[in-house]
């Protein structure tokens, strides 16, 4: 195609956008919705895959005793542990140090008053593990010993997160199936209207020989130009929400804050693959339109 | 230029439109196609522009078969020819130069081309001095002009005119008919749908009348028109020839 008909074609395309103002407004607005609740359990997902793999890559599991237990009887308990054919490393962790860390949340009354034998906390074991694929028998060997209270199992957050990531996929990926097929229609419908507007443009330009492709472009860059700036709003939407929406997750609970991605690895691709979603939804409407168009009326010339 | 032999046209809802027709028409000629309403005029143009395919038979136009053309290659038979439409068909929202230009950019010309060639077509059907207009400002004769250069643009071996002079007053009809005379006198070649037998007597040239989907008559009447005639001249001579 030369050049001087591209011009004239992306300006036409352009053109339309204007003329339809209202439909292609409509159109920009639904595919935003469906962009940025596609965005948004899309990113979720990403976030809960990070935090689920930094779970499982962390092998330490803290092993917490009775607090009643002495410091000699704790210490003992050690060798035991180290027993544990999976064990890697285990390291003791006193009362006195536990509480030494809420010194600066409790004041420093209340971390005098809780020294020696009214520390209400107990000694702690923290243990790496060699094999991480054995690590529920590791945990049920390690709660048999005696003054173990609790053991810090972070599998449960691990299968809570993987069901909760599962969830999130099977409704993202409905989600997104049906605000597609919505926003497919919409801008099949938008793109319709076009065509209905022009329809005797359309006839004209079919009697002079214009070809299908030529009638077709304007229609499916103006689907295009709808899709990329529903795709552009929608990113920049979410890029605004995402840092404040993970800082307070992160505030809430330091996991978070650590594991979760940073908005610098991922507003780039944030940006290029919704504007990118948003040219191949415009795209396919617009195809689909026109193309069922010209094939049932648009070649014939209006009123012969 | 265009061969119709043993053509036959049945809708699907049973009605014949034309029966076994057999025609010529050759590069340059002037032909009227004459008929009642419901005659097959309508049928035969959509013959010729293939917005119609015939049942049987066969027809060649500017060298395309179109009992074989594919569907991609329909865009390039109607290039070879330009429309004139009874109701103009013009864009209201397009003035006259973009109502012409439009048929050249439909087809991806280029815009320096354009220019050129608008200028021409507007300066050959008169319509100096009104590029700017909007049809709704013309009168109904200027209109079916620029509907002319519209036609002539894209330089057609052949123009197809259906009822051209349908839906202007006599005088401007005249105007319009000696234009397509002019037209034809370049080499362009004419064909003119039309009920007015009026005008068919007054212009002469090749007749052929259609009536219930078959050739009545196919008839060369001397030509009374030339362009380097005064008009009131043929008014004359038409009347001389009644008498």
């Amino acid at each position: 195609m030369k050049f001087t008909s591209s011009r004239y074609l992306v300006k036409e395309g352009l053109k339309n956008i204007w003329n339809n103002r209202m439909m292609s407004l409509a159109s920009i607005v639904v595919l935003v919705s469906c962009l940025i609740i596609t965005g948004a359990a899309i990113l979720l997902s990403a976030n809960v895959n990070s935090l689920i793999s930094t779970i499982g890559d962390d092998n330490q599991i803290n092993i917490y005793l009775d607090y009643k237990m002495s410091d000699i009887d704790a210490i003992k308990l050690g060798p035991e542990i180290k027993k544990i054919s999976n064990v890697d490393q285990c390291e003791f962790y006193s009362k006195d140090e536990g509480i030494k860390e809420f010194k600066d949340k409790i004041g420093n009354d209340i971390y005098q008053s809780m020294q020696g034998d009214d520390n209400p906390l107990g000694h702690v074991y923290k243990v790496r593990l060699k094999d991480l694929s054995e690590y529920e028998s590791t945990i049920n060997e390690i709660k048999k010993i005696d003054g173990v209270v609790s053991v810090s199992d972070r599998a449960a957050v691990a299968r809570t997160l993987t069901k909760l990531n599962y969830f999130v996929t099977i409704a993202g990926f409905w989600l997104v199936l049906i605000l597609g097929v919505v926003t497919l229609f919409i801008i099949s419908n938008t793109i319709k209207m076009t065509m209905y507007s022009r329809r005797f443009e359309i006839s004209i330009m079919k009697s002079v020989g214009a070809t299908n492709t030529f009638v077709r472009i304007p229609f499916i860059i103006e689907a295009m130009s709808i899709g990329l700036i529903a795709g552009l709003f929608s990113s920049v939407v979410l890029i605004c929400l995402y840092e404040p929406i993970r800082e307070s997750a992160g505030s809430m609970l330091s996991m978070i804050a650590s594991s979760t991605i940073p908005l610098g690895d991922i507003w780039l691709r944030v940006l290029l693959g919704f504007s990118g979603a948003g040219i191949l939804i415009g795209a396919l409407g617009g195809v689909i339109s026109i193309t069922k168009y010209l094939r049932r009326e648009g070649g014939e010339i209006l009123g012969w | 230029m265009i061969h119709l032999e043993n053509i036959t046209k049945i809708y699907p809802n049973g009605t014949e439109a034309l029966k076994n027709i057999s025609l010529d028409i050759k590069q340059g000629e002037f032909v009227f196609i004459v008929g009642p309403s419901g005659a097959g005029k309508s049928t035969f143009l959509k013959l010729l522009i293939r917005e119609e395919t015939a049942n049987f038979g066969k027809i060649t136009v500017n060298g395309y078969d179109l009992m074989k053309i594919k569907r991609q290659k329909i865009p390039y038979l109607r290039r070879t020819m330009g429309i004139v439409f009874q109701d103009f068909r013009l864009i209201d929202k397009m003035n006259v130069y973009d109502n012409i230009a439009f048929a050249m950019r439909a087809i991806g010309a280029h815009e320096r081309d354009i220019k050129k060639r608008v200028r021409f077509v507007i300066d050959m059907v008169g319509l100096n001095g009104k590029e700017k207009c909007r049809p709704n400002e013309l009168s109904g004769g200027e209109q079916q002009r620029v509907s002319l250069a519209r036609a002539l643009v894209n330089n057609p071996e052949m123009l197809i005119a259906d009822e051209p002079t349908g839906n202007i007053d006599p005088k401007m009809s005249f105007d319009i008919m000696k234009k397509l005379v002019e037209i034809n006198n370049r080499g362009t070649t004419i064909i003119v749908v039309t009920h007015e037998h009026e005008l068919v007597k007054k212009f002469g040239g090749r007749v052929i009348i259609i009536k219930n989907g078959e050739i009545e008559v196919d008839q060369q009447l001397p030509t009374k028109y030339h362009p380097l005639k005064e008009i009131d001249n043929i008014d004359d001579n038409s009347e001389e020839a009644e008498q």
